[in-house]
C-alpha cells in the first residue's frame, strides 16, 4: 500500500456506561482508535475488558454514551435505531462465534438475508452473486442445505459469505473460531486472511493468541481502555501467505489493490 | 355503515398485503410463516383452535339462520307479499244475539267487498266463502272445507294443478255445479280411480270434478310469531262463488251430535292485491279504518298483512344475528388470546433469530411485519379451516337430522358470512399479533444475540 489511506473507521473518545439499577458499569472509558482500510485488527483482552462492547459499538449495534464514531465520513454514533439498521445493512458484515445462521433458510437464502434488508430486489443476478460467494467459501455443492446439515466449519463459511454479500466496508468477527477445532479454525482464518489480502477490512475479537497472530494488528484492552496497539506485519507460525487469488477478487467484485 | 367500515378495512388490509408481497422481504416472511406453520402443525392447529371454532360456529349458525329465514320468506311469498288478507272472525259469544236467533250473524259483507273498490291502490279483490262441509263420493266421505271463490283465486295463491283445470268465468256466471279437489280430498274419495269427470256430493247436490290440485304447502306457520296456526289447503274443495250463493245462501248450519248451530256470513275472506309493495302497509291501514267505520258492533274481522310477517321475520333474524355476533366475538376473543399467547412464546423462542436479523440490518418495522405476517397467516389459515369445517357441517347436518330425527333443518350458506369470517380472522391476527410483534421489534439487538 502506497500513501496512507484515510481511516475507514475512527472512534474518538468512546465512552460506554451501562446503568444497572444503582450500579454504573463503565465498560469503555474513552477509547480512540483508527481502523485503516484493508486492516486486519484483532481485539484482545480479558473478559470484562470492554472488547465486546467496543465491537458492538463499531458494529453499530449500540450507541456510545459519549464520543464519536466515524464510519467513512459520517458520524454514526448518535443515529436513530432505523438509521443504524441501514448502516449495518449497507456497510457492515458480521461473523459470530456461534455462526448465527437462520435455521429455517437454506445456505443461499441465508447469504441473501442482508440484501433483503437493504431493500433490494432478489433477482437472478443477486442469486448468482450469492452462489459465487458460496463458491468462494467452498460450499458450491451445499447451496440447498439447511444449517443443521452442515458442520461447524461449513456453517461459519456460510456466515462469512453472508458477511460479504453486501460488500461491506468493515467485517466484524466476534471470536469466529471460538466454537471450532484448531484445524477448522486455521481454515477459517486462512479464508479471512485471503479476504483481507483482497482488500477487506476485518476487525476481530478473540482471546486466543494464535488466532490473534493471523492479524496484522493486535489491540489489547484492559478495563475499558486500550492497553497496547501493535502492528505485526510479519506472520508468525511459518505459514506462507498466499497472494489473494484473482478468483477471490473476482468474486468480491472489487479491483485489485 | 358497518358494511362500509368493513369494506374500507378490507381494502386497507389488502393494499398493505400487496405492498408487502411485492417486496421480497414481505414475501420471504410469508413463505417463512407458512413454513413454520407447516413445521409446527399441531402447535399451530391448537393455537388457532379458538379461531377455527369461532368461524365454524358462525358459518354454521348463519347458514341455519339464513335457511329458516329463507323458509319464512318462501312462506310469505306463498301468501303473497303484496296481498292483504281480511278474514271474518266469529266474535266472542254475545248472549243477547245468540239466544234470540241461535244464528250468529257476523263477518264481511258484499257491501264491504264493494267498498274495497274505493281504495284505488287495490288492483284485485278475491272474495271467498269458506265453511266446513262433508264431502262424499258414494259411501266414501271426507270432512273438508268448501272454498267458494272466483277464478282470480289463482292469481293470489300459488296453486299447482295435478290434472284438469281450475274454475273459470263461465263456471261462475252459469253457476255450474263444478268442483276442484284438494289433493287429500281426492286421495280419500278416489283412492283408485281418476277423479276427473266424476261427481262428489256436497250437502244435497252433486258437483262435477273438473280439476285436482297438487299438495300445497301450508302457510302462516314459518317465521315470526305464530299468531295464526298453519292453514292446510289439502282438505279444501273449490266451487264457484255464485254457485255457493244459490246452493247454500248465506246461512250455514252446522249439525253436531247434541248441538245445532248456525251462522250467517256473507264472505269469510277477502284477499286484496295491492299494486305496489310500498303501498301494502298504508292500504292495510286504510282497510282497517274502513272496516272499523262500518263494523261498529264488534270485532268480527281481522286484517292480516303478510308483509308485516316479513318484517317480523327480519327482526327475528336481526336478533339472531346479534346473538351470533356475541358468540362469535367471544370465541374470537378467546382465539385471539390463544394467538397472542403462542406469538409471545414464539417471540421468546426466536429472540436469537430476531437478534441476527437486526444485526444483518433489519429495521424494527421489518421485525414487526415479520411477526405480524406470521400471526395473520396463522389466523387466516385457521379461519379458512373453520370455513371449510363450517361448510361441511352445513352440508352434512340437515340430511343427518332428517335421517336421525326426521327434523326439517333448513340451511343455506351465506356467502357474506364466509367473506366476513375470513376477514375477521385476519383482523384478529392483526389485532392480537400486534403486541407480540411490537415486543419483538423492541428487543435490544445485543441482548437478543446473546439469548440462548
Amino acid at each position: 500500500m502506497g500513501a496512507k489511506p484515510l481511516p475507514i473507521a475512527r472512534v474518538i473518545g468512546l465512552v460506554k456506561n451501562y446503568y444497572l439499577e444503582s450500579v454504573v458499569v463503565r465498560a469503555l472509558r474513552g477509547v480512540t482508535l483508527n481502523f485503516d482500510e484493508g486492516d486486519f485488527v484483532a481485539l484482545m483482552g480479558p473478559s470484562g475488558s470492554g472488547k465486546s462492547t467496543l465491537l458492538n459499538l463499531v458494529g453499530c449495534l449500540d450507541r456510545p454514551t459519549e464520543g464519536s464514531y466515524f464510519l467513512g465520513e459520517e458520524d454514526v454514533a448518535h443515529l436513530s435505531d432505523d438509521q443504524l439498521s441501514e448502516v449495518r445493512s449497507r456497510y457492515l458484515g458480521f461473523i459470530f462465534q456461534s455462526y448465527n445462521l437462520l435455521a429455517q433458510y437454506t445456505v443461499v437464502e441465508n447469504i441473501e438475508v442482508p440484501l433483503l434488508y437493504q431493500g433490494c430486489k432478489l433477482t437472478a443476478e443477486t442469486r448468482a452473486r450469492c452462489v459465487r460467494l458460496a463458491n468462494l467459501v467452498g460450499l458450491a455443492d451445499r447451496l440447498d442445505h439447511r444449517p443443521m446439515q452442515l458442520s461447524g466449519g461449513q456453517q461459519q463459511r456460510v456466515a462469512i459469505a453472508r458477511a460479504l454479500v453486501n460488500d461491506p466496508h468493515v467485517i466484524l468477527a466476534d471470536e469466529p473460531t471460538g466454537n471450532l477445532d484448531s484445524r477448522t479454525s486455521d481454515e477459517i482464518m486462512q479464508l479471512l486472511t485471503d479476504l483481507n489480502r483482497a482488500g477487506k477490512t476485518i476487525i476481530m475479537v478473540t482471546h486466543e493468541n494464535d488466532i490473534a497472530a493471523w492479524a496484522r494488528r493486535v489491540v489489547r484492552m484492559r478495563d475499558g481502555q486500550v492497553e497496547t496497539d501493535t502492528r505485526t506485519e510479519a506472520r508468525p507460525g511459518g505459514l506462507p501467505v498466499p497472494e489473494s487469488s484473482p478468483a477471490i477478487q473476482a468474486s468480491l467484485g472489487m479491483p485489485s489493490p | 355503515m358497518i358494511r362500509l367500515l368493513t369494506v374500507l378495512f378490507a381494502i386497507a388490509f389488502f393494499t398493505l398485503l400487496i405492498t408487502q408481497l411485492v417486496s421480497d422481504k414481505g414475501r420471504r416472511s410469508l413463505v417463512l410463516a407458512l413454513r413454520s406453520l407447516w413445521l409446527h402443525k399441531l402447535r399451530a392447529m391448537l393455537s388457532v383452535l379458538g379461531i377455527i371454532i369461532g368461524t365454524l360456529s358462525v358459518i354454521t349458525l348463519m347458514a341455519f339462520g339464513e335457511g329458516s329465514m329463507h323458509d319464512a320468506l318462501e312462506d310469505i311469498k306463498r301468501q303473497g307479499a303484496t296481498n292483504i288478507i281480511i278474514r271474518s272472525v266469529k266474535p266472542p259469544d254475545d248472549s243477547s244475539t245468540t239466544r234470540r236467533t241461535r244464528i250468529a250473524n257476523y263477518g264481511l259483507t258484499y257491501a264491504d267487498y264493494e267498498r274495497f273498490l274505493t281504495v284505488n291502490s287495490i288492483v284485485r279483490r278475491v272474495p271467498m266463502r269458506i265453511f266446513p262441509q262433508e264431502i262424499r263420493n258414494l259411501e266414501r266421505k271426507h270432512n273438508g272445507r268448501v272454498v267458494a271463490t272466483l277464478p282470480e283465486y289463482v292469481d293470489v295463491n300459488t296453486i299447482d294443478l295435478a290434472c284438469g283445470r281450475f274454475l273459470n268465468e263461465d263456471d261462475d256466471r252459469y253457476m255450474l255445479n263444478v268442483v276442484v279437489l284438494g289433493s287429500k280430498v281426492a286421495d280419500r274419495l278416489f283412492p283408485f280411480g281418476d277423479p276427473l269427470g266424476q261427481s262428489v256430493r256436497l250437502d244435497k247436490y252433486f258437483y262435477k270434478v273438473i280439476g285436482v290440485l297438487r299438495d300445497r304447502m301450508p302457510t302462516g306457520a314459518a317465521g315470526g310469531t305464530s299468531s295464526q296456526s298453519a292453514e292446510d289447503f289439502n282438505n279444501d274443495v273449490y266451487i264457484p262463488l255464485h254457485t255457493c250463493k244459490v246452493r247454500y245462501g248465506e246461512r250455514i248450519f252446522i249439525r253436531q251430535p247434541g248441538s245445532f248451530s248456525g251462522e250467517q256470513v256473507e264472505l269469510s275472506q277477502v284477499t286484496l292485491t295491492v299494486a305496489d309493495m310500498d303501498q301494502v302497509r298504508p292500504t292495510g291501514a286504510v282497510i282497517r279504518d274502513l272496516l272499523e267505520r262500518f263494523h261498529q258492533k264488534g270485532n268480527d274481522w281481522a286484517v292480516t298483512v303478510p308483509l308485516d310477517r316479513l318484517e317480523e321475520a327480519e327482526r327475528a333474524k336481526d336478533r339472531f344475528t346479534r346473538l351470533l355476533a356475541v358468540i362469535a366475538s367471544i370465541s374470537l376473543l378467546v382465539g385471539g388470546i390463544g394467538i397472542m399467547n403462542i406469538m409471545l412464546a414464539t417471540v421468546t423462542e426466536r429472540t436469537r433469530e430476531i437478534g441476527i436479523r437486526r444485526a444483518l440490518g433489519a429495521k424494527r418495522r421489518d421485525i414487526t411485519m415479520q411477526f405480524l405476517i406470521e400471526a395473520v397467516v396463522q389466523t387466516s389459515v385457521g379461519g379458512m379451516i373453520g370455513v371449510v369445517f363450517g361448510l361441511g357441517c352445513v352440508f352434512l347436518i340437515p340430511p343427518l337430522a332428517q335421517w336421525l330425527f326426521q327434523a326439517h333443518l333448513p340451511a343455506q350458506v351465506n356467502v357474506d358470512s364466509i367473506f366476513y369470517s375470513v376477514l375477521v380472522s385476519i383482523g384478529v391476527g392483526v389485532v392480537f399479533g400486534l403486541y407480540p410483534a411490537w415486543k419483538a421489534s423492541r428487543l435490544d439487538p445485543i441482548e437478543a444475540l446473546r439469548h440462548e
